[in-house]
């Protein structure tokens, strides 16, 4: 192990906690959903330091999966975008105030 | 010369997604996250995980990245760059940013399970390909089937939700 689990899941805390600033300060859609794969590519990391440092496979096996539902979650994501912007030009949520167009 | 390599990738994927989450062009903004996760993939080579090195680059910087892309070119959003690029909470979400970070370093340092630092030297390529394939089809192929099924809902979703309405609707 090149490094300590502990700097990884240091890096890993770090990164989740940009993740976590850019989806609740941003005002955009699509800005909040890359914040999302940020958090998710911290929780990766992770995992993958927990395969390295247990020398399971497992962890690895969990981030694939993660990254399978990232893929699906940012087609619908961008579905709802783009549908949204159908309606109402622009991606800002603070316009996003009415439940029905 | 690793652990060199380690620290330079860290400190990158660090800078890029602070400069990602804080440039008011979504453009630099997506490219930024892109310069995050090969970062990211070069962190996962180091960790011995190959595969997800590679399905690191082709599914999030080939494919995720290139959909973000292309959305923000779609929508194309000329009024972006005018306004805040932040909304007027955004010390609350540092604050909360902040906390949520420190409570994952604070749980970092209570290793309630330890153990051998150095793995056993018998794990071998434990994240080449073969393993992770055997891995993949063998005891993880019902929740390898629940993903493929669940792409599947992604795509029929994301269809249904983005079609353009006829007239007669």
């Amino acid at each position: 192990m090149i490094v300590p689990v502990g700097v990884i899941l240091g890096l890993s805390a770090v990164l989740f906690g940009i993740g976590v600033f850019g989806f609740l300060a941003r005002r955009n859609i699509i800005l909040m959903l890359i914040s999302i794969e940020v958090m998710l590519n911290a929780v990766n990391l992770s995992l993958a330091g927990f395969s390295r440092y247990f020398t399971d496979l497992r962890g690895q096996i969990l981030a694939l999966f993660v990254i399978a539902v990232a893929a699906a979650e940012v087609g619908v994501g961008l579905g709802l975008v783009i549908a949204l912007n159908r309606n109402q030009p622009g991606a800002r949520v603070a316009d996003l105030t009415k439940l029905k167009w | 010369m690793l652990t060199a390599t380690f620290y330079y990738m860290a400190f990158a994927s660090v800078a890029s997604a602070l400069l990602a989450v804080t440039r008011k062009n979504p453009v630099h903004a997506m490219l930024w996250v892109l310069a995050l996760f090969l970062h990211m993939a070069g962190i996962f080579l180091l960790l011995g995980a190959e595969f997800l090195a590679a399905v690191q680059v082709i599914v999030y910087a080939g494919a995720i990245l290139i959909f973000y892309l292309f959305v923000v070119m779609l929508l194309d959003l000329p009024d972006e760059e005018a306004g805040p690029r932040f909304g007027q909470h955004w010390p609350l979400a540092a604050a909360a940013a902040l906390g949520f970070a420190g409570f994952a370093w604070l749980a970092r340092l209570s290793t309630g399970v330890a153990p051998a630092d150095p793995p056993p030297a018998a794990a071998g390529p434990q994240g080449s390909l073969p393993a992770v394939g055997m891995a993949l089809f063998g005891p993880f192929a019902l929740p390898f089937e629940m993903a493929s099924l669940v792409l599947l809902v992604a795509i029929i979703g994301t269809v249904v939700l983005a079609r353009r309405r006829s007239a007669g609707q």
